[in-house]
């Protein structure tokens, strides 16, 4: 009798609605556990997708970790080379990160200083050699850490700057301000001295056309260094195939980051998703015991519903319908409050907002449907109260 | 009586105590997770970073420009200033001598190996120009204390792969670089001829071991300190010292110059092992050094150990959050869910101010009970999470207990204040009537 069943739908939904409204409180304490539950799902989740991907572009700080060599051995007297137009081969980003490089010209140079306080008569003017280093980028400045000691703006007209490595500062009794002859007709004004903790400290460097001058390879490089951004795998891979565009020339990762980098992000990857793993199996399962608490203290309904005659099944089915909405608004409301969440976290933790991904937000409205539900469950037990004992107020 | 009350009321309704505490056990189980994990997680992360290697520098102070290019030092032998071996024991002695977890002093030496085995008259002997680098492979140091101390590159530099074994110390043995054995035609278990580079000595050394470092060390030999000493002519010395020591990420107070410090400023600074407080201290127990920091290995460190603390602080965080806003709302449930019971303890005469501190006294039974079960579910879940993660677990903290302890409490008082205020306002009448 499909008007019987119209009755009986209509019916239904009449009494969910009267389940709900009739305590407010109650409802919003529902809402709030679940609501809470969701967002934390949700903010989590968004942030552990983003969260991954920022820390392998924060290994950037660790400089260059692939290196491009010439495959002929090297020698002082006759270094092998390659050339400068293989620069322009290396993709600039790989599937996810970017790809950054820099070609650089080693050489050694006698070099002389000009000082710009208190110069040095001619004859004491001594030529010490120094490694001279061409760089082809200004981007090698951001891709080596170094911590700056001195700088000096820029005076006249000389604009062909270059920066020394504290060690090669100290030897030469250079400051920033001075000008370095480098022999050949060349100089550079010294505009930084820098600290990297490493051999560069005893390197001059200079723009590569400058070096290329001085050392006469033009249009040469010694190497190239590379900074690949990515998982441990895409690394890899990004490897690969610049091995294959540049037949030339050896590419090789530096071992002692690429599988640095590749340990650390591998524990910290794992310990995010532990956590958050965690985090989430807890939230779900204290939300389904606040839950089911709410949901237990429904007994008098239930036994008023037998007592005129509702079986236990449909019962069941209505509280659950009415879990089922209550999960659905929640996870909904809370799941929007995540994703605002984890774009406000993301801002906190690496200066940008994560970018909000929109399957996070069924997963966790799902998620929310499914623990309301499962704590209306218990109800089941109630299939075996008899209405008069509630009514008596007996337990 | 008041205790009575309390009793009765647990032991009336033990279903639904038992669903609130478990609420607020498991609740505070996540907190408890999330704060020991983030609190513990720097120190962890911090030894992870030292399979990067060093991250100091030590070179003698005055010291001639080196001409380094691609590892290959181009200085005249004779030039340069050395550093005796015999201090590197007081690296152990710094106040921070247990952050350092392992130093490897080096000594270069230009030399030409070639292979010594017959070969027809053909094709004669492949002579190769390379580096020696002297060093420790695994080196019992010997410590003012007593004791002996452990290390050499397999801590300093833990990517160095090693095909065959380590060289034994003061041995005549090496292990040479995969690029160079290639070179030189030679292969493992072949003896070596190295010669210094003006030819003026020359050793033996057994081939024991292949190195592939993926850097310039691909192209030498390594061998014992002993034996870089004897062909470079300088006993009881090296060049380079490389130090890897456990360190606190640099804040703004660590960025600042130590010459500006206040006295207390000094101390916490030289009591925090930061990377430029152990570098100082090291260079005041090795005379006439330069201690540098290798930026590029404790820059990153410091940056990602931050970021990585912080992302955790706010798990935990958010974590703490959804679990107090849980057990709120299942405390204000078990309010509102018994206004018929305080409509008739206030129909009996009851005050609110009565009513509010039976039902605090409950919740708080409940929070203390909730909240020491949830710590302990907390700890052994971040002790599972810890030795699967880094291998060992954290030590539980007494802090992380009162914290807990008191965010049960708080947010179960909290989340029953509200519907107890409102209830207070209800006339009890309407309330037993059913209205």
């Amino acid at each position: 009798m499909p008007g019987t069943r119209a009755t009986n739908k209509a019916m239904f939904w009449r009494i969910i609605r009267r389940l709900l409204g009739a305590n407010r409180g109650r409802l919003f304490v529902m809402l709030l556990a679940l609501g809470a539950g969701a967002a934390v799902t949700a903010a989590l989740l968004n942030l552990q997708v983003d969260a991954k991907r920022r820390l392998t572009s924060e290994f950037r700080a660790f400089g260059p970790n692939v290196i491009i060599t010439p495959r002929a051995a090297n020698s002082p007297n006759n270094p092998a080379t390659l050339e400068e137009s293989i620069l322009q081969e290396i993709p600039v980003s790989s599937e996810m990160g970017r790809v950054e490089s820099v070609g650089l010209l080693y050489s050694v140079a006698n070099v002389t200083v000009d000082r710009l306080h208190a110069p040095l008569p001619d004859g004491q003017r001594t030529r010490t050699p120094a490694v001279l280093v061409g760089y082809s980028s200004k981007t090698f400045r951001d891709l080596l850490p170094a911590k700056t000691v001195e700088v000096s703006q820029l005076l006249g007209s000389n604009t062909r700057v270059c920066f020394v490595g504290v060690n090669a500062a100290h030897q030469l009794k250079v400051r920033a301000g001075d000008t370095l002859q480098l022999g050949g007709g060349n100089d550079c004004f010294v505009q930084e001295i820098a600290n990297f903790g490493g051999v560069e400290d005893n390197q001059i460097f200079v723009d590569l056309p400058t070096a290329q001058k001085v050392t006469q390879f033009p249009g040469a490089i010694s190497l190239a260094e590379v900074r690949v951004s990515g998982t441990p795998r895409q690394i890899e891979e990004t490897i690969a195939s610049l091995q294959q565009r540049l037949l030339g020339a050896e590419v090789r990762p530096i071992r002692q980051f690429t599988e640095g980098e590749a340990k650390i992000y591998n524990r910290i990857s794992g310990l995010l998703t532990a956590t958050i793993g965690i985090v989430l199996l807890l939230t779900a399962l204290c939300v389904m015991a606040a839950m089911t608490n709410v949901a237990m203290e429904r007994k008098m309904d239930v036994g008023l519903m037998k007592a005129i005659g509702g079986s236990i099944r449909r019962v069941l089915r209505l509280f659950l319908a009415e879990a089922a909405l209550l999960g659905l608004a929640g996870g909904m409301i809370g799941a929007a409050a995540g994703i605002f969440l984890s774009i406000g976290l993301g801002k906190a933790v690496f200066g940008v907002a994560a970018r909000p991904r929109l399957i996070v937000y069924p997963v966790a409205v799902a998620l929310t449907i499914m623990v309301a539900i499962l704590s209306a469950y218990p109800l089941r037990r109630l299939a075996s109260i008899r209405p008069a004992s509630v009514f008596r107020g007996e337990t | 009586m008041f205790l009575r009350l309390v009793a009765d009321s647990f032991g009336r309704r033990p279903r639904h105590k038992l669903l609130t505490g478990a609420a607020l056990a498991l609740g505070m189980g996540v907190a408890t997770a999330a704060l020991s994990v983030s609190l513990d997680v720097g120190d962890r992360l911090a030894k992870e970073f030292r399979s990067l290697g060093a991250n100091l520098l030590v070179t003698p102070q005055s010291d001639s420009l080196p001409l380094e290019i691609g590892g290959v030092d181009y200085r005249p032998v004779n030039a340069g200033v050395y550093l005796p071996e015999a201090d590197l024991p007081k690296l152990k002695t710094i106040f921070w001598h247990n952050n350092i977890m392992g130093f490897s002093p080096i000594l270069e030496v230009p030399i030409e190996a070639w292979s010594p085995a017959p070969k027809s008259w053909i094709t004669p002997a492949v002579r190769g120009k390379a580096s020696l680098i002297g060093t420790w492979a695994q080196h019992n140091v010997e410590i003012p204390d007593g004791t002996t101390y452990l290390t050499g590159v397999v801590k300093t530099n833990p990517w160095w792969d090693v095909k065959g074994q380590w060289f034994g110390e003061d041995s005549r043995q090496c292990v040479v670089g995969v690029n160079l054995l290639k070179r030189i035609e030679a292969k493992l278990g072949d003896d070596l001829n190295v010669s210094s580079g003006d030819h003026a000595k020359w050793v033996t050394l057994k081939v024991v071991g292949v190195l592939s470092s993926g850097g310039s060390e691909d192209e030498s030999v390594l061998a014992p300190l002993s034996v870089a000493q004897e062909l470079a002519g300088r006993p009881g010395q090296y060049r380079k010292l490389y130090v890897s020591a456990l360190t606190k990420p640099e804040d703004a107070f660590a960025k600042r110059d130590p010459q500006s410090f206040t006295p207390a400023e000094y101390d916490r600074w030289f009591c925090t092992p930061y990377i430029s407080s152990i570098a100082f201290q090291i260079q005041q127990e090795l005379l006439g050094t330069d201690v540098r920091v290798i930026r590029r290995v404790a820059d990153g460190e410091g940056q990602i150990l931050i970021r990585v603390r912080m992302l955790l602080w706010l798990v935990a965080g958010a974590a703490l959050l959804a679990a107090a806003l849980a057990v709120g709302a299942s405390s204000a449930a078990s309010v509102i869910e018994r206004r018929t019971e305080i409509g008739l303890m206030k129909a009996l005469g009851a005050g609110s101010g009565t009513v509010g501190f039976l039902l605090a006294a409950e919740q708080l039974v409940l929070a203390f009970v909730g909240g020491g079960a949830g710590y302990a579910l907390g700890i052994l879940l971040a002790r599972l999470l810890g030795e699967r993660i880094f291998g060992s677990a954290p030590e539980p903290s007494l802090i992380v207990f009162f914290v807990i302890i008191t965010l049960a409490a708080g947010v179960t008082i909290l989340g029953s204040a509200l519907p107890l205020r409102r209830a207070s306002r209800y006339e009890p009448a309407p309330i037993l009537r059913g209205e």
